[in-house]
């Protein structure tokens, strides 16, 4: 009886450890966020006191209201990277699963190779093409727009999102194919009809993977696309208004950061199932 | 794995129509070969070639001059040497010594190829191992397993240029959460100005880094672990081994192949590291925090000459160097099955 009451209070103990520790490693994941979304309320004088507070102790909107005054280009930076980054998702799902499907289901000459091709690239660091891809898009009038960068992107995230979905299409059973071709479907419609929603969930999954890439890319961006307020994406924007505004008003910054992340964090926890998979997808890769 | 086995295509040989296989891979391989396989080859091109991006007219052949160029920039290859504790030394540092003089070096900048593996030291170690423990915690917190990956997945979503704007202010001197915290438990004034001491930049930007990755790598640990059947940590248990002992015997051995990815994508991740660095330090103080990625960048297009041969030529020495880490990385993980 004594023995068995040990026990559990032991059981409870141990719990009571996992959890605490559990809870304060969440803590810290999530408190800068938090911090910052706390903070982009704070008034000036809050914010610049040697007694640091976590909730605000007034309140107040002047943040936004200078961050929209004096931040012009912000506006630029938010629209640029959701056209980019959804640019990149549609061009990247089409031609990537188009691509995948023809090297999943059919047998044809230089197949291997072509996926060797595409495979062996995963392997190498995008950094490699920077200097490459500057001189390209600068020949072609591409540097400082939205169509060099969106395409500099999906080159890039091809290989991966082909990798996934080849995957994904071969477990599509082929009798589905084959009765389709019965029914006198093209390859083209059997893609559409059978493929694509047979492969939807990997697609989102995919899709999110290539969505968060592009959304976050940074160094492409910094080195293509640093020219104009007008071409900048959101990662090059905040890390220029950093600089800009580091010294004068922490709490307008502020507000830009948290307007900068929290699309992206509200999506995942709408999303979390897709993302989750995406991301592990895309690590597993090799 | 069903490879596609098509019948139509192997009793006769198709026209060329746009219902192939070659039109559907065409736009794809398009766009790649264009934006991702020109640029590559076009870097390894140039990396054998001088070549200023505003004087194209004197651009010219120079064979392996713009590789031996790396190995004689003492802005790439220096490096500190052993770093041995100066001064008398205190019992703390006599007993730690075998610890201390690998870390001092480890903390003594050098040229941006050793800051580098510097940063790849601090970081990836710590990315293998505080993930794995943090994955076994959730492992065990049942129903509440979700809440918990999903909160710690939160910075994983959030890009590199954001949560380096908001640890530079983490870390800032007066008003950061840090200094604050330290000065709240040891009392006093402490002032460090973590990105702007040559002994400190470095750690800080590592412990960011593993933090930000830290909800990926937990994820990618607790799919590991979902593999293992339950049954084998019971059987362990049963026998009589203590938890650690069978997390020792069973469960690390049974999780080495995503130790090893993880561990593998961290170190790939760790040699690339670029963001960070031109956000939070520009390099600095001193070149302490110069990496590989940053100093091409910055001489291909900060340090006004627009270098693109020399440039091209750093990028590509690191690949090299990257795909030889991969291999011997690959080997030694064959050589322990």
């Amino acid at each position: 009886m004594a023995l068995a009451s040990i026990d559990r209070a032991r059981r409870i103990g141990n719990s009571v450890v996992l959890y605490v520790t559990l809870a304060a490693i969440s803590v810290v994941s999530v408190l800068p966020f938090l911090w910052i979304i706390l903070s982009s309320f704070k008034p000036h004088d809050e914010l610049y006191s040697k007694q640091l507070t976590f909730l605000p102790h007034h309140y107040t909107l002047e943040n936004y209201t200078k961050m929209f005054e004096r931040m012009a280009g912000f506006g630029y930076y938010y629209r640029n990277s959701i056209l980019v980054s959804f640019g990149t998702v549609i061009l990247t799902l089409f031609t990537g699963s188009l691509a995948a499907y023809a090297l999943s289901r059919f047998r044809f000459r230089g197949a291997n190779a072509i996926f060797l091709v595409f495979l062996g690239t995963i392997m190498v660091p995008g950094e490699v093409g920077l200097i490459g891809q500057y001189e390209l898009l600068s020949a072609y009038g591409l540097l400082n727009t939205l169509t060099g960068l969106t395409l500099s992107y999906t080159a890039f995230n091809l290989a991966l999102t082909i990798f996934i979905m080849r995957n994904v299409f071969a477990a599509v059973p082929q009798e589905m194919l084959d009765a389709a071709r019965v029914d006198g479907c093209s390859w083209w419609e059997s893609f559409w009809q059978i493929m694509v929603p047979m492969g939807a969930s990997g697609l989102a999954a995919a899709g999110t993977l290539v969505f968060l890439n592009a959304w976050n890319e940074f160094i492409f961006a910094l080195t293509m696309n640093d020219w104009t307020d007008e071409a900048r994406t959101l990662t090059v924007g905040i890390q220029l208004l950093q600089g800009q505004w580091q010294h004068w008003d922490y709490g307008v910054l502020f507000s830009s950061v948290m307007l900068s992340f929290l699309p992206v964090i509200v999506l995942f926890l709408l999303l979390q199932r897709t993302f989750m998979r995406g991301l592990t997808a895309g690590a597993i890769k090799g | 794995m069903t490879t596609g086995h098509e019948r139509g295509t192997q009793r006769r040989r198709q026209r060329w129509t746009l219902d192939s296989p070659y039109a559907f891979l065409a736009p794809a391989l398009l766009v790649f070969c264009t934006f991702a396989i020109y640029p590559i080859l076009r870097s390894l091109y140039l990396s054998f070639f001088h070549y200023e991006f505003l004087r194209p007219e004197q651009m010219h052949w120079v064979g392996l001059a713009n590789y031996r160029e790396i190995l004689a920039d003492e802005r790439v290859t220096g490096w500190p040497g052993l770093v041995f504790p100066k001064g008398p030394l205190t019992v703390w540092q006599i007993m730690l010594y075998p610890v201390l003089v690998p870390w001092l070096t480890v903390n003594t900048p050098g040229g941006a190829f050793w800051n580098t593996i510097r940063f790849t030291l601090m970081y990836v170690p710590a990315t293998i191992v505080l993930p794995l423990f943090a994955a076994l915690l959730v492992d065990r917190a049942g129903r509440a397993a979700g809440l918990f990956r999903t909160l710690n997945f939160l910075p994983v979503v959030v890009s590199v240029a954001v949560v380096s704007i908001i640890w530079m202010w983490i870390y800032h001197p007066e008003y950061g959460v840090v200094n604050t915290l330290l000065r709240g438990a040891f009392g006093g004034s402490a002032g460090y100005t973590w990105l702007s001491d040559a002994r400190l930049a470095m750690p800080a930007i590592a412990a960011m880094a593993v933090w930000h990755g830290l909800g990926l790598n937990m994820l990618l640990y607790l799919v590991g672990l979902q593999r293992i059947p339950p049954e084998l940590t019971e059987a362990a248990r049963v026998d009589g081994a203590t938890g650690w002992q069978a997390l020792r015997a069973v469960t690390i051995p049974l999780l080495r192949p995503t130790i090893f990815l993880v561990g593998l994508l961290a170190l790939i991740g760790a040699l690339k590291v670029f963001g960070q660095m031109f956000i939070m330090t520009q390099g600095g103080p001193g070149d302490s925090t110069l990496t590989m990625v940053l100093y091409l960048y910055n001489v291909a297009f900060r340090y006004g000459r627009f270098r693109f041969g020399y440039a091209s030529a750093l990028a590509w020495a690191l690949a090299a160097f990257i795909f030889l880490v991969t291999l011997v990385a690959f080997r030694l993980s064959k050589e322990r099955e």
